[in-house]
């Protein structure tokens, strides 16, 4: 029929349409379940906003879990403009309560922006500011979280420390070096808003900040303040440019205290020079260490038995030819003949280079280098120097010979308190470090835990015991005499070395430093103290140096309860020095028996009683001549 | 008459109306953030919808009534009043200007569109002519040219306000009757041609069409001008899933999509039901599509078959093209979809249609 032609066509057409419906279909579900999650995200980030949650930055603690760095909590003020139903009204009322200029405030309110952060006026709000904000009940008037750095020891341990801008990033120090692990992730209130920015009374999702990790330092903070006390007593007694100490356990390379002058407040490090608050002394600072280091060539020279500390003798006659150089000992017309010991004890400068005659460059610059010297020690912290030592390739008599008693090459203090600890520890060499563990910062756990590194064995045990008997003997006899104390065995070194400038020796401007452990014969620390160019005094390592380090051993002894020793080496006393005894025990007897025996010492009785029960101080241990002893009588 | 006593299409009925209601359910979802926004009043859309929805009830019956052989007698006549319609609308005073077109007619809200009145006249006219000179339409001069020479000047007119997407729905359905009338294949690729000369050169008059065809192909070029619409379109598509947000739980309708009760309408429904909503959306229109061929190839005479081809291809290529723009598979024309979409004069026309269809499946039946 002829309606067939027309009712084919009607069914292509209509075939047609159907496709075209088919191809809806199947494009609405490639948008729907294929390309979902990615509309989605796209499109959640265009329907939500966001009111941020500040986390807090993790705490560091010392090793007993003091806090030295944690976090202020503050709220600050976030407007979101298009929620703000009465502009004029809001600005007025927050102005008022902040005492802010009402025409900054409009400004904020009024901002053609998402969300507007009032800064600074609103920022780190103190709690009856931030309530009466609150108590307004302004829609689009926002109270957030913010976290704030803050340390509660100001200025102690600040270089180590460091400091964080203003957005929480650690700038320098551990807050630096670990901002990865301290960072922790800010959190956000999310809610839904429509095309013009008003809030939808749709779910809101809480994304809960997570705090970072914290931080447990080898660091004693009461060691650290002893140490922190000591420098600003040499600053303004002496009136150094400089001065350092630090504190090291020997026998795995945690660092416990370590400061140095000029130093800064972590919480308003803005107000120091980039030159005090960058420079961490302690493993910047590079300099020729003088006589301490005499320590390494000892070590060496012993444990290739170059020399017999006791047998082997020098002779001294104040200065000695090498190479064409005239080196002069310290001490004028010399220190005579001597056996290597007190070729230590007297810090006798021909006496060393002798020595390291004897060694070889090659072999000195081996050891050196084996201690340690010439290369960063690879501490947890930023900024550390490496140091230069002399190319032994172009090494000549001369350069040895200054090289063996510590001049002529150029090391931080950090190497050096390394190099000696592993000297006197039976000849390892560990990492320092300032880092024990990383906990969890909401259940404390520990995450991980720092062993020691001990990367190397540089000398015996043997060789290691004979420079701790050599040094315990320069501060029994010898030039360390000011670090001795009472009743332990002290060892150490003195240094003193004239500083460089522009290629030459300076006159009369000297850094005077100490390098001193204890127990000597068995180290639990070990303490390093350089004061650059003291003024008004002797500048001579042994009278400015030696008293501060004895002084921070005595707090080390109370605040890590360090043992009194046996058999101390007796002080070899001058006629200017306070005579110490040994105490006898007037336990058990009367008081005319005990007053028989403590003849010579003042004695105050207490007690009502005829039998001496107690005595202060303690039998055995050595107390000056002529002091008070107390009893209790019972 | 007997005719006019005949049971009509009780499905096509039903169909239309479920479609309709939905639809007013929809734009009240669409719209009542827009509308409490915009004049305070969250209803205040649908009841301007409700409100051509039950005249249009009764237009719908009362057309299903008049005999479809009187459109025939008067089909010249129609079409001049059209003819005359659209040249008044384009003068300033007369018409007035809605989303950048001179297309309207009305005071206020109320207002009618000729261009829609245009396609029923003009399909009418078509049926008309194709059913008197059958055998001339063998010969592409003769009878092919002249009524191709009518579309073209009322093509012309409308393009003048300018509507492009009620021109191509009116052009795409003309066509579609001259192919079922049995013109050769060879004659529609020579006319494909010229049409793609046409699109070019449309384009090349007025720029914006370029952008919509580059916003098309990759929307993120430009995100807030012309790529802006189909990409929140999209964000309320995607979004939906499976089941979608739920009835009106749409985030889109919260002042990102312009306007969402109109073009957009389709957006919300796939957002708020998800591909369960499309689901039923594309089967109500395959229905609708269905029952209209039905009646077409049910009746007896040439013209009713036609006209009653026209009306229902007219409805789905506009749905189809409406659906293809809201989801991305061709760039941005401008046409609503036909008994979702809001718009009073586009909801008469369409109902208006049916009507003319339920009166055709009288007389088949």
């Amino acid at each position: 029929m002829f309606f067939r032609k027309i009712h084919g066509r009607i069914r292509v057409v209509f075939i047609i349409i159907v496709i075209f419906l088919i191809c809806i279909i199947g494009k609405v579900f490639y948008i729907q379940i294929f390309q979902y999650k990615k509309l989605s995200n796209l499109a959640n980030s265009l329907w939500s906003r966001e009111l941020p949650i500040a986390a807090d930055r993790g705490v560091i603690r010392d090793r007993n879990g003091i806090e030295l760095a944690t976090n202020k909590t503050t709220t600050s003020l976030v407007v979101i403009p298009n929620q703000i139903k009465n502009p004029e009204q809001v600005a007025k009322s927050l102005s008022d309560i902040l005492q802010s200029d009402y025409n900054d405030m409009l400004a904020h309110v009024t901002k053609r922006t998402s969300i507007e952060r009032v800064h600074p006026e609103g920022r780190q709000l103190n709690y009856e500011t931030a309530e009466k904000i609150n108590n307004l009940n302004y829609d689009g008037v926002y109270l957030v979280k913010e976290s704030k750095r803050y340390y509660p020891y100001n200025t102690v341990l600040s270089h180590v420390l460091g400091y964080v801008g203003i957005d929480n990033q650690g700038l320098s120090g551990l807050e630096l070096y670990y901002n990865k692990y301290l960072t922790g992730s800010d959190g956000a209130i999310k809610y839904f808003s429509d095309g013009k920015g008003n809030r939808l009374k749709l779910s809101e999702i809480y994304e809960p900040s997570a705090a970072g990790i914290d931080i447990n330092l080898t660091i004693d903070i009461n060691l650290q303040l002893a140490v922190e006390n000591e420098l600003d007593n040499v600053i303004s007694k002496y009136n150094a440019e400089h001065a350092l100490i630090m504190v090291m356990n020997p026998n795995n390379g945690e660092i416990l205290a370590m400061a140095s002058r000029p130093n800064f407040d972590s919480n308003n490090y803005r107000n120091y020079s980039t030159e005090v608050i960058n420079r961490n002394l302690p493993i910047w600072m590079t300099y020729e260490p003088g006589s301490t280091f005499k320590i390494i060539t000892l070590a060496s020279a012993l444990q290739e038995n170059a020399i017999n500390l006791f047998k082997d003798t020098f002779f001294d006659g104040g200065s000695v030819n090498v190479d064409g150089a005239r080196i002069k000992c310290w001490k004028s017309g010399g220190h005579g003949s001597q056996t290597y010991l007190q070729v230590v004890e007297n810090s006798c400068n021909p006496g060393f280079v002798s020595i390291g005659e004897k060694l070889g460059k090659e072999t000195l610059m081996k050891y050196i280098k084996e201690f340690g010297f010439g290369s960063k020690t690879g501490i947890d912290l930023n900024g550390e120097s490496s140091g230069i030592l002399f190319n032994v390739n172009k090494m000549g008599p001369v350069e040895l010979a200054t090289t063996s008693f510590g001049q002529g090459i150029s090391v931080t203090p950090l190497q050096q308190i390394r190099g000696v600890s592993a000297a006197i520890n039976g000849g390892y060499l560990y990492t320092p470090y300032i880092v024990k563990s990383f906990s969890e910062s909401e259940t404390n756990n520990v995450i991980k835990e720092i062993k020691p590194n001990m990367t190397k064995q540089v000398i015996s045990e043997d060789t290691s015991k004979l420079v701790r008997f050599a040094l315990e003997s320069v501060v029994a006899n010898g030039t360390g005499k000011n670090a001795y104390i009472e009743n332990y065995r002290v060892g150490g070194k003195t240094g003193t070395a004239q500083k460089v400038s522009n290629g030459k020796y300076m006159v009369g401007n000297y850094i005077l430093s100490f390098m001193g452990f204890m127990p000597a014969d068995n180290p639990e620390i070990i303490v390093y103290v350089s004061v650059d160019n003291p003024k008004g005094i002797v500048q001579y390592g042994g009278t400015v140096s030696a008293p501060i380090a004895k002084n921070v051993m005595k707090s080390a002894i109370d605040i890590l309860g360090i043992e009194p020793s046996k058999d101390v080496i007796p002080r070899e006393y001058t006629w200017l020095d306070t005579k110490y005894v040994v105490l006898p025990s007037v336990l058990g007897m009367n008081k005319e028996e005990a007053t028989k025996v403590l003849k010579g010492f003042k004695v105050e009785y207490s007690g009502n009683g005829d039998t001496v029960t107690y005595q202060s101080p303690k039998e055995n241990l050595y107390v000056e001549e002529g002091s008070t002893v107390k009893l209790l009588l019972n | 008459m007997n005719k006019t006593t005949r049971k009509f299409d009780i499905i096509l009925f039903g169909v239309v109306l479920i479609t309709i209601i939905f639809g007013i359910v929809m734009i009240y979802s669409a719209s009542s953030v827009w509308a409490e926004y915009k004049f305070n009043d969250s209803f205040k859309f649908i009841k301007a919808q409700g409100f051509f929805f039950i005249i249009g009830i009764f237009i719908m019956l009362f057309v299903s009534k008049i005999d479809y052989h009187i459109y025939q007698k008067k089909a010249n006549v129609i079409l001049l009043i059209c003819f005359m319609l659209l040249i008044l609308v384009l003068i300033p005073g007369i018409g007035k200007i809605r989303n950048g077109s001179r297309s309207w007619f009305g005071i206020g809200s109320l207002g009618i569109q000729p261009s829609e009145f245009a396609k029923i006249g003009l399909i009418i006219f078509v049926s008309k002519y194709l059913a008197k000179n059958q055998n001339l339409m063998k010969s592409v001069i003769k009878g092919a040219l002249p009524i191709l020479g009518v579309i073209a000047i009322f093509f012309l007119l409308i393009m003048l306000e300018p509507d492009f997407g009620t021109g191509v729905v009116i052009v795409l359905t003309l066509v579609s009757i001259i192919f079922v009338s049995g013109v050769n294949i060879s004659f529609f690729v020579r006319i494909g041609c010229v049409g793609l000369l046409g699109v070019v050169g449309l384009v090349i008059a007025a720029p914006y069409r370029l952008k919509r065809i580059v916003s098309f192909v990759n929307p993120w070029t430009d995100p807030l001008g012309s790529g802006y619409q189909i990409i929140q379109s999209l964000y309320a598509i995607g979004p939906g899933g499976l089941l979608g947000q739920g009835f009106m739980q749409s985030r889109q309708k919260h002042f990102y999509l312009p306007e969402p009760q109109t073009d957009f309408i389709f957006s919300i429904i796939s957002e708020e039901f998800g591909f369960l909503g499309v689901l039923i959306v594309c089967s109500l229109f395959f229905i609708i599509f269905y029952r209209s061929l039905k009646i077409s190839l049910s009746c007896k005479d040439l013209f009713g078959k036609y006209l009653a081809f026209g009306l229902s291809f007219g409805i789905l290529i506009q749905a189809s093209l409406n659906l293809m723009v809201v989801v991305g598979l061709i760039p941005v024309t401008g046409v609503t979809l036909p008994f979702l979409s809001y718009g009073g004069s586009s909801l008469l026309i369409s109902m208006i249609s049916i009507g003319i269809l339920l009166n055709i499946s009288r007389s088949s039946n």
